[in-house]
């Protein structure tokens, strides 16, 4: 590992690459599974809640680099977890799901500043679209290992509930810990379903902005494309501080 | 043809590239038409972590000419450059600067490190 005081890589110079071995698969559905991954050289590997590693991928006519959040907790060591979609007609998605236990990856990293190392201070919503609760859960994870964390809220999204990943773990952290909450919602709920339909950005405005006057909250945010910015802009510019919203967009 | 000269903080012999930024894109990764894009596309190494999609700094670069031929910053730009070591005034993440003058004479320095590859022991 790099010493974080001491940076000496980046920029044109090219990082010691990792290579790790696929431990395990687990498919969440069809089209989305975790890859569990442990060090070759049985070495350690420290990151952060919420940091990602960039996977490098030999593709026909180059090496190729994806960033995937580590959806694991630090506290759990190796093998690291891994959430990735097949996307159509993607080469590097395509090539990942090729891949067969004991198979070879190698990555850089950890990177990011989308990290949660401790508890925060004040009360923390947490919001998710579909597999972008992967950075998330670890940050969960970390803010409820501390008796005296403040209220914690999930906002977890996805189209159907294949697409709520880990929902058992959180249904559970909600029912030992009174002072998290977890809320999934559908897009395409099916008849009988009792959790939140619609958007995240829906429930958002309603909860956050003109359900109340608090504005003393931090958000952490991760999802796919626009809606990402638009959750960021709404609560910006509803009087939540630029630096009380924070968040990745995939 | 736009030209990007590249001086390496790190020592490399600068690199100058000249180009059409019409015909972008030039690479897989990055804005078409980034300065990351560019540099991928002429076999110009420039750490991109994130896959050039504005999720990291690895990529900053600190533009010394040619400003106003190139993009402006967003703010999701602007948040992760807050976090970037040796932020200068023009400081721009490769992969979301892009050219957009096709006479343009950029200058860009690759700056020596970065902090995104941060950690904790356990």
């Amino acid at each position: 590992m790099s010493d974080p005081l001491n940076p000496e890589t980046g920029g044109s110079t090219r990082r010691t690459v990792h290579s790790a071995s696929i431990e395990r698969i687990f498919n969440h559905s069809a089209d989305t599974r975790s890859l569990f991954l442990r060090l070759a050289d049985g070495s350690n590997f420290a990151f952060i809640p919420g940091q990602f590693i960039s996977l490098e991928l030999p593709l026909k006519d180059e090496v190729r680099v994806r960033p995937y959040s580590i959806a694991s907790s630090p506290e759990d060591g190796q093998p690291l977890e891994i959430c990735l979609n097949l996307v159509p007609g993607g080469a590097g998605s395509h090539y990942l799901f090729g891949l067969s236990v004991g198979d070879r990856i190698g990555f850089t990293g950890p990177f990011g500043r989308f990290t949660l190392d401790r508890a925060p201070e004040v009360e923390t919503i947490f919001i998710a679209d579909a597999i972008a609760i992967a950075p998330i859960r670890p940050m969960i994870r970390r803010a409820l290992a501390d008796q005296h964390h403040p209220a914690l809220r999930l906002h977890h999204a996805a189209r159907t509930e294949e697409g709520l990943l880990y929902r058992r773990e959180f249904e559970a952290c909600a029912t030992r810990d009174s002072r998290f909450s977890f809320e999934p919602a559908l897009i395409e709920p099916p008849s009988g379903w009792t959790g939140g339909r619609g958007g995240l950005i829906d429930h958002v405005e309603r909860r956050y902005v003109t359900g109340d006057e608090n504005r003393n909250r931090r958000f952490y945010i991760c999802g796919v494309g626009k809606p990402v910015f638009d959750l960021r802009d709404l609560l910006r510019g509803t009087g939540y501080e630029r630096r009380a919203v924070r968040y990745e967009r995939w | 043809m736009a030209r990007l000269r590249i001086i390496f903080e790190s020592g490399e012999p600068e690199r100058v590239i000249e180009f059409d930024p019409a015909k972008a894109p030039f690479s897989h990764d990055g804005q078409p038409g980034s300065i990351l894009d560019v540099m991928l596309g002429h076999h110009v190494h420039l750490e991109h972590a994130c896959g050039g999609n504005c999720a990291c700094t690895t990529c900053h670069v600190v533009v010394k000419a040619g400003m106003d031929k190139l993009s402006g910053s967003e703010e999701a730009e602007d948040d992760l450059l807050d976090k970037a070591p040796g932020l200068t005034p023009t400081s721009r993440l490769g992969c979301q600067a892009v050219v957009e003058s096709d006479d343009a004479e950029i200058v860009i320095v690759i700056p020596r490190f970065t902090i995104n590859q941060i950690s904790e022991q356990h």
